[in-house]
């Protein structure tokens, strides 16, 4: 599991504090840790696809109206690379290059600094395999590379093939993807940094909402959405030389998507190198999948990382109750082991916060009675603000008393703390198993979040947490049987987890005609892609035959789900883009709502100043419409405080609904509202939600509390959430919770003859079954033919 | 269309006035124009609501925990129904040349997945493992909930007619059973008198029991032998034999001892003795090939045997007629249906 230690620790040589782990952690820039967008540490409050904010992945925004630069630099370049020929160099020439005096790609002289991480460079582990590297980089189209977590790879093999593949003498650059937009932020300013460059110069990073690149670029981080959206534009990404997929491990749709979008590239473009970067050592798979030639795997080149053993421990049997063993275990730990952190997985922020309560309730008295040295506990989670999650880097508590017991500090944390962010000091894990994960399903077209065992990697994964730093354990609370017999080898890609509308839309206009036989590595079931493609039609983005249609295309230019981008794009239709589009950013940020366990009903008194009485939706736009009022912007933090609002999910839609506003402008979408005092405000608004969500409606059955979702006929209830009374009889929904009971959250009143009127196809009455939604749809059409007869009559 | 829906529109109308006493009008309408219900027109509202009244009486209230497994009866049934081939979206996929059982993807990809994931639901905090167990029996449940469901639906002539088959089917095998056996005897008879001897050497037993009882030689010489060595499509009728055989000696046996004559001496008794000892053993003994032919479905079984006696025998079991050849020129098919 944990591999022994075979190189010399790297961090030794320095100031302890300044420990730079390649591009995870970099503690030296005081100015990063100001900025909290900018700290590495918080790579998952960036990131939309978290496992906790119901968001819509806006990974990787449209790259509209970013001109495609490839003309040949022309600025002074440094000399010392002149005699290097592509595709031809050694380690030992690059090294000579790296040495200076002069910066081989700006000319200037290089700084002390540089020199300084220079020396920590060539410690990590990826150095010793440079000449390795180079020989395959060289020979192959297409090299896996395996690296584990602190061998260097993200920051260093693009460095590698910057002195080897030379972009900048053919006016080209290299890629290097990652899954999240911090990541890709932190590990470009590091790169940036040992280049001895300035950030968005040389290097930069490419990512929704943020380019920080120019013509000199030859580097680019960017997110691995990111470079999809720009494949929509240019299918044989033309501008790239190289192409790096990093943290291929983790299987994001955007990833899956472009692996098999490269496979096809390569074949076009033999000139284009392209390398997979992995942290597992499943490489096998990606070997097979990139065999070019039948029976020819791809190379695999593998770098051992920096881990220390750790000891696996099992429960006897199963537990009755995961939550109480993992307290028992994280109490047991603080009262009998030596020094070291814990971390304890746990699935949500509920769960969590109730398990540091009740810690530190049990901790307080052992301290008492048993003179246990203090504990502090930390929650983490995707949803929690930056400051709070900051502090889990403090250091433990000092003993209580001098010579008294060592202090120690517990964290505990959702799957963040399993890949995304790395804490040091970690020597015990208390791994129960479970993971939230999301779920699709095509037949009941649900998609939602459920606390699911996770694979054997995840195990593993989580296990190799407690190795960083020296020694650890890690106590699983299931038997070693359940651990082989029940855990999945791997975490499902998630473009098996996910609906597939989006990825469908964005294949095509990938330019992949047959989407049945696009080479996934993983394909998913062929339901999943039906449902995507019906949903496509019924929003009139694909035609019968499944061909884009104009809707479609245009659809495709909005970084959102289908639904969303239909439903803003007919927005002028109801006279509302305005507002659609204040609507739509709110809807693709995290949670504005903020509920503090202690302090609920104050919180759902501020909510209810907003409320509208016909839904969720509206109140969401009162609150954004407040937040945008001088009163609100005289000071936005303190009133957002005031009423109980997340000023950061608030400032995020502001961001996200500038950048949709330009898609708007670039298309030619008309921007309008309705005038506030006309009664047809709220009315219109609802309608034209009803344009993009009416696949997302449900009906009261009967009299009682339970809905019916239209077509799929699940039965559900009103999330308790909602601001609305439970009689309406029809309910548009942005979100179906999955949980022992089945809530829709989120809801808006809709009238059934919207439904008819703006949804014709889908609303088709022949297609229900016969029942209660039928004969509530046949008496919808019959007030309107009534209602135009009598127009008519007039 | 309830009497509490009626009302429904009454609740609306709290918000906006004018649009419920407008919905309500139309409901009257409608149900005019659609419902092809007559009976609903000409009650009164108070009428119908007593009658409601009545019907939600006759019945059982479901309880709490009815509800809950049905829905969760009703979501297991949606998640394990696949999308119809009538499904616009089976349509479309199968314009990209996509054919049921296919996978997506390049061919041959081992991991393309055939289903959706399924929807595994954590309703307690119980660790892993201890909620495999749990799930199972959940799931049995609902399965058998299922399963009630629509045996409920299916028709009780439906159901009959099922069973009804399954005996037929079942007479028809014996039916069979018993052709095979005898020209099986036959053909060993056949056999037997052109070579006496290997016979007598086989079964020097048997031989010995023939002199003694002038019985049916075959018969006897079948219940002599090791059930095992008969073939398994009729072994089934020699084991019931031997088993009626048993309860009668054994019947026998006991009227005997209750009476008996020392002077007398029952030949048959003594003679039928060593065949009767093989069958006792044979019948305590497992027999797990009969087993297995037994557990098939009675078409199965007769499809078997009418196959083994147009191989063996040329001999069609619907025609009832032993052709002379392999090609057996005139019999329209080995099923029942080509003898229609």
């Amino acid at each position: 599991m944990a591999q022994k230690r075979t190189f010399q620790d790297y961090e030794a040589d320095d100031d302890p504090k300044k420990k730079s782990k390649t591009g995870e952690i970099i503690r030296e820039d005081k100015q990063q840790e100001r900025d909290p967008k900018r700290n590495p540490y918080l790579a998952h409050m960036y990131n939309s696809e978290d496992e906790e904010d119901g968001g819509v992945g806006l990974n990787g925004f449209a790259s509209n109206g970013q001109a495609f630069n490839n003309t040949y630099h022309s600025y002074t370049r440094g000399k010392s690379l002149d005699s290097f020929t592509r595709h031809r160099t050694t380690s030992a020439q690059a090294s000579k290059a790296e040495d200076g005096p002069e910066n081989p790609f700006t000319g200037n002289p290089l700084s002390e600094k540089y020199f300084g991480i220079l020396k920590t460079r060539r410690n990590l582990p990826v150095h010793v395999q440079r000449d390795e590297f180079l020989k395959l980089y060289q020979e192959t189209q297409i090299l896996v590379f395996v690296g584990e977590t602190g061998s260097g790879k993200t920051t260093q093999i693009p460095q590698f093939v910057l002195y080897d593949d030379l972009p900048q003498n053919r006016g080209k650059l290299v890629a290097c993807t990652q899954p999240r937009r911090v990541a890709a932020m932190s590990v470009a300013q590091r790169v940036a940094d040992e280049m001895d460059v300035t950030l968005g110069e040389e290097v930069g990073y490419n990512i929704r909402f943020d380019n920080k690149t120019s013509s000199q670029t030859i580097l680019s981080y960017m997110t691995d959405g990111m470079l999809l959206r720009e494949a929509m534009n240019d299918h044989d990404l033309k501008r790239y030389s190289t192409i790096i997929l990093d943290e291929a491990h983790e299987r994001t749709l955007a990833t899956d998507l472009l692996m098999g979008l490269l496979k096809e590239v390569a074949l076009r473009r033999p000139d284009l190198k392209i390398i997979i970067m992995s942290a597992t050592l499943d490489a096998q798979k990606f070997q097979t999948y990139f065999a070019l030639e039948e029976d020819k795997q791809a190379p695999l080149l593998a770098v051992p990382g920096r881990t220390h053993p750790v000891e696996i421990f099992y429960t006897e049997k199963a537990e009755r109750d995961y939550l109480e063993a993992a307290l028992h275990t994280v109490l047991q730990i603080h009262a009998t082991e030596p020094e070291g952190d814990i971390l304890l997985f746990l699935t949500g922020e509920e769960e969590i916060e109730d398990a540091c309560r009740k810690i530190n309730l049990e901790v307080d008295e052992m301290i008492r009675e048993a003179d246990a040295g203090p504990m502090k506990v930390y929650s983490l989670y995707g949803t929690l603000p930056p400051h709070q999650q900051q502090k889990i880097f403090e250091p433990a508590p000092p003993p209580s008393r001098p010579g008294g017991r060592p202090g120690r500090k517990c964290i505990v944390s959702t799957n963040i703390a399993e890949t995304s962010l790395t804490i040091d000091g970690i020597v015990y894990v208390v791994d129960p198993g479970f993971s939230k994960q999301k779920v699709y399903n095509p037949r009941a077209r649900v998609e939602s979040l459920l606390v699911s065992p996770i694979s054997k990697a995840s195990a593993q994964q989580r296990a190799g947490r407690a190795g960083r730093t020296k020694p650890g354990k890690c106590f699983r609370l299931y038997t070693e049987e359940a651990f082989r017999k029940e855990l999945i080898p791997q975490t499902y890609p998630e473009i098996l987890r996910s609906n597939l509308a989006s990825t469908a839309l964005e294949l095509k206009k990938l330019g992949i005609d047959n989407l049945v036989r696009f080479d996934f590595m993983d394909p998913p079931a062929p339901e999943t892609l039906m449902r995507a493609l019906e949903e496509l039609n019924y929003l009139a983005c694909l035609d019968d035959d499944g061909e884009l249609t104009v809707l479609g295309r245009l659809a495709s230019e909005f970084p959102l789900d289908p639904a969303l981008a239909v439903m803003l794009i007919s927005s002028p239709e109801f006279y509302c883009s305005n507002e659609m589009l204040s609507l739509t950013a709110l809807l693709s940020v995290p949670q504005i709502f903020v509920r503090p366990n202690n302090n609920r009903k104050r919180a759902d008194e501020m909510k209810a100043l907003f409320a509208h009485q016909d839904g969720d939706q509206l109140t969401m736009l009162n609150v954004y419409h407040a937040f945008k009022s001088p009163e609100a912007q005289a000071n936005p933090k303190q009133w957002c405080h005031d009423h109980f609002l997340s000023l950061r999910a608030l400032q995020s839609a502001d961001n996200v609904r500038t950048q949709l506003k330009r898609i708007m402008e670039t298309n030619e979408i008309q921007l309008m509202s309705t005038p506030f005092e006309d009664k047809k405000y709220y009315e219109n608004i609802r309608k034209a939600l009803v344009a993009g969500f009416f696949m997302q409606v449900a009906k009261r059955d009967g009299t009682g509390k339970t809905y019916l979702t239209v077509k799929e006929e699940q039965s559900v209830l009103l999330h308790p959430s909602t601001v609305l009374a439970s009689d309406a009889e029809w309910v548009l929904y942005n979100e179906f919770v999955l949980t022992s009971k089945n809530y829709i959250r989120t809801v808006t009143v809709v009238k059934a003859e919207w439904l008819l009127d703006i949804a014709p196809t889908y609303y088709n009455i022949d297609d229900f079954k016969k029942g209660d939604v039928k004969t509530a749809l046949i008496r919808a059409d019959e007030r309107i033919r009534r209602k135009k007869a009598l127009k008519g009559s007039r | 269309m309830t009497a509490t829906e009626a009302s429904a529109p009454k609740a609306a109308s709290k918000t906006e006035g004018d649009q419920g006493e407008e919905e309500e009008e139309d409901d009257y309408l409608s149900m005019a124009i659609i419902e092809p219900a007559k009976s609903y027109q000409k009650e009164t509202y108070t009428q119908r609501r007593i009658r409601k009244q009545h019907e939600a009486e006759s019945k059982n209230p479901k309880s709490k925990a009815q509800l809950a497994t049905e829905a969760a009866a009703a979501q297991a049934q949606s998640l394990s129904t696949a999308i119809p081939q009538t499904s616009k979206g089976f349509k479309m996929l199968s314009k990209f040349g996509f054919i049921p059982g296919d996978s997506l993807g390049a061919k041959n990809n081992p991991h393309a997945r055939m289903e959706p994931i399924e929807l595994d639901m954590k309703i307690d905090r119980g660790g892993i493992g201890m909620d495999s167990e749990k799930k199972r029996k959940f799931k049995d449940a609902v399965e058998e909930e299922t399963k009630r469901a629509k045996l409920g639906e299916s028709d009780f002539r439906e159901r009959v007619s099922r069973e009804r088959e399954v005996e037929r089917l079942e007479r028809l095998v014996v039916g069979a059973m018993k052709v095979a056996e005898r020209m099986d005897e036959d053909e060993r008879l056949e056999s037997d008198r052109g070579t006496a001897g290997v016979a007598a050497e086989l079964a020097p037993v048997v031989e010995e029991s023939e002199g003694l009882v002038p019985e049916p030689a075959a018969s006897a010489k079948i219940m002599a032998m090791p059930t095992k060595n008969i073939n398994v499509l009729w072994r089934g009728l020699a084991r019931q034999r031997l088993e009626k055989e048993r309860d009668r000696r054994m019947r026998h046996d006991l009227m005997q001892s209750l009476s008996r004559n020392s002077n007398y001496i029952d030949d048959e008794a003594d003679s039928g003795k060593a065949a009767l000892e093989t069958a006792e053993e044979e019948v305590e003994e497992d027999d797990p090939e009969l087993e297995e032919f037994n557990a098939l479905e009675p078409d199965q079984r007769l499809q078997k045997l009418v196959a083994f006696l147009r191989e063996k025998f040329h001999y069609c079991f619907w025609c009832k007629y032993q052709y002379e050849d392999a090609n057996m020129e005139g019999c329209p098919g080995i099923t029942e249906e080509d003898h229609d």
